[in-house]
């Protein structure tokens, strides 16, 4: 069944609603736009990208996840968890010292792992990228030496700022 | 939309309850039926899902499931 | 398989904002698959574009989910074969200048019609190139969401619902809504976003359909 809607009406109801916006339901909301289309910045993707520079770089030093806790003086269980377990968020003192072992920018690591929000968001970007590229656990290939080296540049303290 | 007729035989108690309803509710038989018959494609739909159908006691919060077969 | 053609069509008028024309629409009866594919290949891409631009102009907008998105054609296959919703489009120049559904499940809870039945408006939005908040240039069309109001409004009536109608307003509509409208705010809802909860009572639903009759 049809309904009876006028054009005098129509014409009456358009200038009284002139100006105003219309919208009901939560479903009609606009989503938030940060980033293009696409990127994916979810605080999984950058926390995963720490575990695996710190994996990398581990794995470079040719130290065992013991022998760097030791050298970096910080937990084990925080080590591992940190390498592993992308739900995890550090503690800073953890970031710090690893940041200076590592000789990288805390600042950055704290931005990767979620404990600070990010300023720049390149940096995290790249670095998700970067970590995507890696996969296996055994000795660096060549490969994955470009790819540690790509990592430790965007993250050291001067970096250039895009 | 074009509509179909259907007669509906009752008893004198469910025609009474159906009276009863539409008064209270300031209703027509059909439109009444018609939520009646709203109401149940849309409980069938989630029972389908494996969803369960409570009533809630204001006070106490506490749930009572209402059996459906 | 959503349809093709709505199932019933009532000619409405919008007004070209610009040369304040009046032009000739459709009111459809159900969404279908032209509304979607039109809603896919130009809405939201028109939106992203307008967003972005304003994102850059560094303008405050709130967090929302962008479910819809992803499942808003599952949704409306949903809403198809359900009795206890119905859907509109207004379609000018052949191209969707507004969509709405509603659910005739609802209840009432303005004091004085607590419980009562009325058409509950679960969704209502204008296409964004309709829109004065996310503006590049003037709005193109105006006139939709009076429409769809009224199309709720006799809807509900030809339920036996009186004319109530019920709505979350968005954020930027409640001025719409309170008043052009004439809707009563029950104000905020907690368990809705926040968002402000708008009803009809059939005295203002009738006022609404009657004042502007004549010419």
């Amino acid at each position: 069944m049809t309904f009876d809607i006028s054009k005098a009406w129509c014409r009456n109801a358009g200038a009284r609603e002139d100006g105003l916006d219309i919208g009901a339901g939560v479903i009609a909301a606009d989503p938030m736009f940060t980033h293009e289309a696409g990127a994916d910045e979810s605080p999984e993707a950058s926390r995963l990208a720490l575990g695996r520079f710190i994996n990398l770089m581990r794995r470079d030093q040719g130290l065992s996840i013991e022998a760097l806790a030791e050298k970096a003086d910080i937990e084990i269980g925080e080590l591992l968890s940190l390498e592993n377990n992308a739900a995890h968020l550090p503690d800073v003192r953890t970031l710090y010292q690893l940041s200076e072992v590592f000789g990288v920018s805390q600042e950055k690591l704290m931005g990767l792992s979620g404990l600070t929000h990010a300023n720049d968001d390149d940096y995290v970007e790249e670095a998700v990228r970067y970590a995507a590229k890696s996969a296996s656990v055994e000795v660096l290939n060549e490969d994955e030496h470009a790819i540690l080296n790509g990592l430790i540049s965007v993250l050291s303290e001067n970096a250039k700022q895009k | 939309m074009s509509k179909k007729t259907m007669t509906l035989n009752l008893t004198e108690g469910e025609m009474a309850v159906l009276e009863e309803l539409c008064d209270k509710k300031d209703l027509s038989k059909t439109v009444l039926l018609r939520q009646a018959l709203r109401l149940y494609q849309r409980v069938e739909e989630r029972l389908e899902r494996g969803d369960k159908l409570f009533f809630e006691d204001e006070a106490s919060k506490e749930k009572a499931e209402i059996m459906m077969l | 398989m959503i349809a093709t053609t709505p199932y019933a069509v009532t000619p409405v008028w919008l007004t070209n904002r610009s040369t304040k024309e009046t032009v000739d629409a459709e009111l459809w009866h159900s969404i279908v698959d032209k509304n979607l594919a039109d809603w896919e290949a130009e809405w939201i891409p028109d939106l992203q574009r307008r967003l972005k631009l304003l994102n850059q102009q560094k303008v405050e907008r709130r967090f929302w989910p962008q479910s819809r998105h992803w499942d808003w054609r599952d949704k409306l296959r949903e809403i198809e074969r359900r009795l206890a919703n119905l859907s509109f489009a207004i379609v000018a120049e052949d191209m969707t200048q507004a969509m709405m559904t509603i659910d005739l499940t609802k209840r009432a809870r303005m004091p004085g019609h607590e419980g009562q039945h009325l058409v509950y408006i679960d969704f209502l939005e204008a296409a964004p190139w309709n829109r004065n908040d996310v503006a590049e240039e003037p709005a193109r069309f105006g006139g939709c969401g009076s429409i769809l109001i009224n199309a709720a409004i006799q809807q509900s009536t030809q339920e036996g619902f009186k004319g109530r109608i019920g709505l979350h307003s968005l954020p930027q509509a409640n001025s719409f809504y309170a008043n052009a409208c004439g809707m009563t705010d029950l104000g905020q809802d907690a368990t809705y976003e926040n968002l402000r909860y708008f009803e009809l009572d059939p005295d203002s639903a009738r006022s609404f359909i009657e004042k502007g009759k004549g010419e």
